[in-house]
């Protein structure tokens, strides 16, 4: 790897030799508008609009197709070219069949195309008098996605998806100039596992999700980074919520969030749609109202006690269940079979742990299961009910389960909560709270400090 | 004008496609007999000395195409053949195809020894069917003959889209994909087939191949100009009393060879304009076809090009708006539809110009539609677009008084 300098609009760079032009220009900021190209699909060089000013060359040229050179002299703006002009004549002319339908398009807020129109092209329409080409709307290509062939840009980053990451070849594009669409394959639906990251790369209204689409306005939404605990792999996301004047706080959706050392740039559809599942089967309130002195005397009559640690808490968590294992003399264990699902995972992101924090687990050597009966088990959010032999059960859960205990005290789920998950993979990342939980549902900290414990 | 029959002088013979025929008037004999007493190396030094340009358009020097090609890879190489002839007044492929394929098999065997392929493949457009069983026969029966011991030739039959002719398109669709264009490389280097070393060339170039090893270098040079040595078959169709293929060395005069060999204009109108070489060129009016000399030099220092060579001769009553409009239909309907500038242009302007004959158009249309062809000029992938840009401004602007004839005012 040799570092080279790269000048653009006059600030020099340092960069890796033969990288592309573009990535630099979305590193440094230096704006750049574009379709086609993304990170994790390359260049296609087909929507032709990062076109920057090369110094030596006479025509403009498109970023995503420039490996960068020693010395090269860019100007993003243009020099002796007008490249607000070039940008804008193109995305004219990407407009001109397009239905401009934004206001009820479920794309606007988070369009490219609307977004570069507000920056390059604000003129009037100079299609009077000319028919627009027709194409088929809203349809349903298979998981959760919707397809509108009027509003595609023919950037191809589905079927790019579809061919190059998914490697299940779906989608394609068919017919020929203007008349060009993106379509399913004869005969097939669009079916993977990952399907649904084609919305998210569609950078405009074509490719919408059911599950989202005409739900909320996305400027009305607050965004926040977090993690998908739907498995180990922990992939980040942003969580997009908000609350709504007299409702609850909601959460609309997860989407994916770049990061090269979990799950690059996609997430599962399963994951995606696990958001649902957050509010589902809560404990909403403590069985009885005096928890303390029914754990005090539980605690005191009981001559040998367990711990069930589940998978699903922070790090900080399960060493603090640990310390209080430790300091009242129970043993600490964590069944895994229940989390195993063996045909959940795949060679691409998804782990056959369904839960997140399973490498924290076994890397404290929590153990697998106990040998004995014991007088009492203190749950701690795990979901078994398998090994459980007891006279007492006394259970912090988020979500309910069969176990019969004696006091269900109810806990915050991640998104109320802040800490730290270790993925499968042994990478840490830091989750900070998202919405405000209930009142009467804490977080085990704040149990242990409430039940002086 | 002294003839020049380099590559079609069996044309004319009778069952010039069956191999006896070919093999008793020198297909197969002395040129076959000398590339196989050459090296590699030598056959690609005599045809970069004969200064052999590409016949499908561009006009690229041969030789150069053929030294980018790897002498000594792990890869094997192949040699794709060209036969996509879609230009609209371009009909030369065909003649050689179906009046002497041996030619072209014996260009091919020659070309297949210099840059070591053993498999050849002829990309034929679907439409072509008739001349492809010729073609098809011809390669039976050398293989019967025992030819094409040193090389296979495949005939891969095209689905008849324009941008196929573009050789990288040309090769995507080979390999079973949408004919686009590919992504032009940073530095010289040969085309790829399924990642392998691939030369593309027209039928032309290839079936010109035999006569410069039979004759050397020099024997090829004899005709033509210093830049555009040796000669080319010059296709010419519209308003003329004899269209059709004629051969003629480069250099000789535009209109000289619409009267030798066309026999002037039908009906013995005045001329009115020529596309030169394929729909793809600027048009040239009266005046300029008078100064005009068919070879790369002298086109372009009028402002067009000598293209494939395809001459559609236009007379005095022809309607310069309807047949931009005719032209655009093409270009509108061939747009691979891959860049933006190209895929949205080319219908607009179709639709503008269809607009304008519609007696609903204005001046702001007329200049409209140069900034759309300002604006698909070299900013895609490939040159078609360009291509375009290029027929919508050589009308617009040496006919411009036609389209404002149009005008909604105009018409009043």
């Amino acid at each position: 790897m040799s570092l080279i300098k790269v000048t653009v609009d006059d600030k020099t760079y340092e960069v890796e030799n033969g990288s592309l032009l573009i990535d630099l220009l979305i590193q440094e900021d230096v704006h750049v508008p574009y379709f086609c190209y993304h990170k994790a699909l390359g260049a296609d060089g087909n929507c032709r609009m990062c076109m920057v000013e090369i110094e030596g060359q006479k025509r403009p040229q498109i970023a995503c197709d420039t490996p960068v050179k020693d010395g090269m002299i860019v100007y993003s703006k243009g020099n002796k070219l007008p490249i607000k002009k070039i940008r804008k004549d193109i995305l004219e002319l990407e407009l001109i069949n397009h239905p401009v339908d934004c206001p009820v398009c479920d794309q606007a807020g988070e369009c490219s195309l609307q977004e570069y129109y507000m920056e390059y092209g604000l003129h009037e329409s100079h299609m009077y008098g000319l028919e627009k080409v027709l194409l088929r709307k809203k349809i349903d290509i298979g998981s959760n996605v919707l397809l509108d062939q009027e509003r595609c840009v023919l950037c191809a980053r589905c079927t790019r998806f579809t061919d190059k990451i998914t490697h299940t070849h779906e989608l394609g594009i068919v017919g020929r100039g203007d008349e060009a669409c993106v379509t399913v394959m004869p005969g097939r639906r669009l079916d993977n596992p990952y399907a649904m990251n084609v919305v998210d790369l569609c950078p405009v209204g074509a490719l919408t999700s059911k599950d989202f689409r005409f739900v909320q306005r996305v400027w009305f939404l607050d965004s926040n980074e977090s993690v998908c605990t739907g498995c180990a792999k922990n992939c980040s996301i942003y969580i997009d919520h908000n609350k709504l004047k007299y409702q609850d706080e909601k959460i609309y959706r997860f989407r994916p969030r770049e990061n090269k050392d979990v799950n690059g740039f996609f997430i599962c559809d399963e994951g995606r749609l696990s958001y649902k599942k957050l509010f589902e089967d809560r404990v909403l309130n403590s069985s009885h109202v005096n928890e303390k002195d029914i754990i005090k005397s539980s605690i005191e009559k009981a001559s040998n006690i367990a711990i069930l640690v589940g998978a699903s808490l922070f790090n900080e968590e399960i060493e603090m269940v640990k310390e209080f294992a430790h300091k009242i003399s129970a043993s600490l264990y964590c069944p895994q079979d229940i989390y195993i699902d063996e045909e959940f995972e795949d060679d691409m992101l998804r782990s056959k742990y369904k839960v997140a924090n399973i490498k924290t687990i076994q890397n404290m050597g929590i153990k697998d299961s106990l040998p004995k009966a014991y007088d009492l088990v203190i749950n701690f959010d795990h979901p078994s009910v398998v090994h459980v032999d007891a006279k007492e059960i006394i259970s912090f859960q988020t979500y309910k389960n069969d176990l019969e205990s004696t006091l269900t005290i109810p806990i915050a789920s991640y998104v109320e909560k802040s800490g730290s998950f270790t993925n499968i993979d042994g990478v840490t990342q830091h989750v900070d709270k998202v919405i405000e939980c209930d009142k009467k549902t804490k977080t085990i900290s704040e149990w242990f400090e409430r039940l002086e414990l | 004008m002294r003839d020049a029959r380099l590559v079609s002088k069996r044309f004319s013979l009778e069952n010039s496609h069956t191999l006896k025929v070919a093999k008793e008037n020198g297909v197969y004999d002395e040129a076959l007999k000398r590339a196989y007493s050459l090296e590699p190396l030598e056959i690609i030094e005599i045809i970069k000395q004969s200064g052999l340009r590409g016949k499908g358009g561009g006009g690229a020097p041969a030789g150069d195409k053929w030294e980018l090609m790897p002498q000594d890879d792990d890869k094997p190489s192949f040699l794709a053949v060209n036969c996509d002839e879609s230009e609209p007044g371009t009909f030369k492929d065909r003649q050689i195809i179906s009046k002497d394929p041996h030619l072209l098999i014996e260009g091919i065997l020659i070309t297949c020894r210099a840059i070591k392929a053993r498999h050849a493949y002829i990309y034929i457009r679907g439409e072509y069917k008739q001349f492809q069983d010729i073609l098809q026969s011809a390669i039976d029966e050398a293989y019967a003959d025992g030819l094409l011991k040193e090389c296979d030739i495949t005939i891969h039959r095209g689905a008849g889209a324009y941008i196929c002719g573009e050789k990288s398109a040309l090769l995507e669709s080979m390999e079973g994909k949408r004919g686009h264009p590919r992504l032009k490389p940073k530095q010289k280097e040969c085309e790829w087939y399924f990642g392998n070393p691939t030369l593309v060339n027209n039928v032309e170039t290839i079936a010109s191949v035999p006569y410069i090893i039979e004759h050397g270098a020099e024997g090829y040079r004899e005709y033509g100009t210093e830049k555009s040595p040796g000669t080319m078959l010059f296709a010419m169709s519209g308003h003329v009393k004899n269209p059709g293929v004629y051969e003629v060395e480069f250099g000789t005069g535009m209109l000289d060879y619409i009267e030798h060999f066309g026999g002037g204009i039908l009906d013995d109108k005045k001329l009115k304009a020529v596309i030169p070489g394929g729909a793809s060129t600027d048009i040239l009016t009266a005046d300029e076809v008078k100064v005009a000399k068919l070879d790369y030099e002298s086109m372009r220092s009028i402002g067009s090009a000598l293209g494939t060579g395809g001459m559609i001769v236009m007379d005095e009553d022809t309607n310069m708006v309807e047949a931009l409009k005719n032209l655009l239909e093409f270009y509108h309907e061939e747009s691979c539809g891959q860049c933006t500038p190209c895929r949205e242009g080319t219908g607009w302007s179709n639709k503008l110009v269809g607009k304008i004959l519609d007696g609903k158009g204005s001046s702001e249309d007329i200049d409209k539609l140069l900034e759309i062809s300002d604006t698909m000029n070299g900013k895609t992938i490939c040159v078609f677009a360009p291509a375009v840009s290029s027929v919508i401004n050589s009308f617009i602007k040496k006919f411009r008084d036609e389209f404002e004839a149009y005008n909604k005012e105009a018409l009043i």
